[in-house]
């Protein structure tokens, strides 16, 4: 799975990298930068914590494709 | 196998109702805790689970049409929508449902949020709470018509903002200077005159009532001094009330009110609650905290203790709110409101700022006005020693 931001739409909330701080943050400018975009299927784990980011972003910048 | 595990194996039908962000949280919470049973929601809007925020947000002024659209669920259930629970056999574990039929549970997630207080039954009292009513209201504002917003809490002021940004001229009755109840005197003030700046108009009131109004237009507003005032759209924002009515015989709670969970959100054994609906206990005391985070939060914990019971964490919560009106945008962590002036953490009073309040407990408020950073940074702000 891949996870895909629409960067017009995030609003630095950062919800997103308290669900899953090891696949994004906010760098200093409040930006976000997707540290992995690439989540392998055989990592469960990771990928439950994208699906967990992907939810808790209330303006739906993020997605998984 | 893990006892986690094990014990997820023991449970074979949950039942989710509600199908907003809380229970689908939950739901997917009790797929991650290995939960692999037959899993039903049940959710009486007959829309997937969308971002409520956004609703009085981007969605009400920019004529955009995705940002309440929440990526589609992974859990797998059976999602029952445009269906609402009745009942509830606590013996029986039986959940009734409108269309005649009911659905039998090991364990149960009551996740049915709230809805809109309304001031009156009249029909030209707007509400905003759902997809729906963010939709007409949407349709309603292309007319430019004028606007009274009653409520002047973060909804109310966000409704008003929406409004003035598509084109109407907007008053808003609010008890008090708005959002100076859930934000305290400084914040308030500044959304105040951003608002005010933007052309909004502000009356206070005590307590505001509806009343059919002459021809022509929607409803009046009357307040406490007797003074009418009339527009062409009259919309309320005072409030919400938990939707508990439905587990009125089942003795789970009283009437009309907030369901009380212990810290890992469970009522019973076999039953979590999570969402607007749920009081729980704070370092505040118990208490509802009707947002986006909080439901996220709590749903997390409360599933997890419905597969794990005692040995499932308990809930550990810093509410986390931000509103976005008149231009600005705040993010704030800890608990509102604060009184007083802030402490600068960065920025100052005429410019983007970081602010932060200590409490007189020990816990402390940290802000952002227009200033972009990250929500645990935020939160490490408020653990610094003032
Ligand atoms: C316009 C608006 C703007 C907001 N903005 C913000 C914000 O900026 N920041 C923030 O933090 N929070 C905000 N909130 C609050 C936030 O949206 C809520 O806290 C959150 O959505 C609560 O989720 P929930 O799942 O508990 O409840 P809900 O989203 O209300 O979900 C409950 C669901 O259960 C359904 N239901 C009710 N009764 C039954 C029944 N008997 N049977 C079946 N289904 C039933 C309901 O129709 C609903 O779909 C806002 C709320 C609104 C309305
Ligand atoms: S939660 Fe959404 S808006 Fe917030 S930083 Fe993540 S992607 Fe952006």
């Amino acid at each position: 799975m891949r996870i895909v931001l629409d960067r017009e739409r995030c609003e630095g909330h950062g919800l997103c990298e308290e669900a899953a701080p090891d696949l994004m943050h906010l760098d200093d400018d409040g930006e976000l930068v997707l540290d992995r975009e690439e989540v392998s299927d055989d990592d469960p784990a990771a990928a439950a914590r994208a699906n967990g980011a992907v939810r808790v972003c209330p303006v739906a910048a993020l997605r998984i494709a | 196998m893990s006892a986690a595990a094990e014990q997820a194996g023991q449970v074979k039908r949950v039942v989710v109702v509600g199908n907003g962000i809380a229970g689908l949280t939950a739901a997917d919470t009790l797929r991650g805790t290995g939960f692999d049973g037959e899993l039903t929601i049940v959710g009486d809007e007959s829309h997937a689970a969308y971002s409520r925020p956004a609703l009085s947000k981007a969605l009400l002024h920019d004529g955009d049409d995705l940002s309440h659209e929440l990526p589609s669920p992974t859990h797998g259930a059976t999602e029952l929508l445009g269906v609402r629970a009745t009942g509830l056999d606590l013996e029986r574990r039986r959940v009734a449902l409108d269309d005649g039929t009911d659905l039998s549970y090991d364990r149960l997630v009551i996740a049915t949020g709230s809805r809109a207080r309304r001031l009156s039954d009249l029909p030209e009292e707007v509400t905003l709470r759902g997809l729906d009513d963010a939709l007409a209201l949407r349709r309603r504002l292309a007319d430019k018509p004028s606007v009274i917003v009653v409520g002047g809490g973060p909804l109310g002021m966000e409704i008003a903002s929406g409004c003035l940004a598509a084109g109407s001229t907007v008053t808003v009755v609010s008890q008090g200077v708005p959002l100076v109840l859930q934000l305290g005197p400084h914040l308030a003030d500044v959304f105040t005159a951003a608002g005010r700046e933007r052309g909004l108009t502000v009356v206070e009131t005590e307590l505001a009532r509806l009343e059919r109004s002459a021809e022509g237009y929607a409803a009046r507003v009357v307040l406490d001094d007797g003074t009418v005032l009339e527009a062409d759209l009259v919309v309320t924002a005072v409030g919400d009330v938990p939707n508990t009515e439905w587990l009125a015989s089942s003795g789970l709670v009283s009437q009309g009110g907030p369901l009380t969970v212990d810290s890992r959100g469970l009522v019973r054994p076999d039953i979590a609650v999570a969402g607007d609906l749920a009081a729980f206990p704070t370092p505040h005391g118990t208490r509802r905290i009707p947002l986006w985070s909080s439901a996220i939060e709590q749903s997390k914990v409360a599933a997890a203790a419905l597969i794990q019971g005692q040995e499932a964490p308990t809930l550990q919560f810093q509410p986390y709110f931000w509103t976005e009106q008149f231009g600005l945008s705040l993010k704030a962590v800890g608990y509102l409101p604060v009184v007083g002036a802030p402490a600068y953490v960065d920025g100052g009073p005429d410019g983007p700022a970081l602010m932060r309040w200590a409490h007189g407990d020990g816990t402390a408020v940290a802000a952002a006005l227009n200033y972009r950073i990250p929500i645990p940074r935020l939160r490490r702000v408020t653990q610094q020693a003032a």
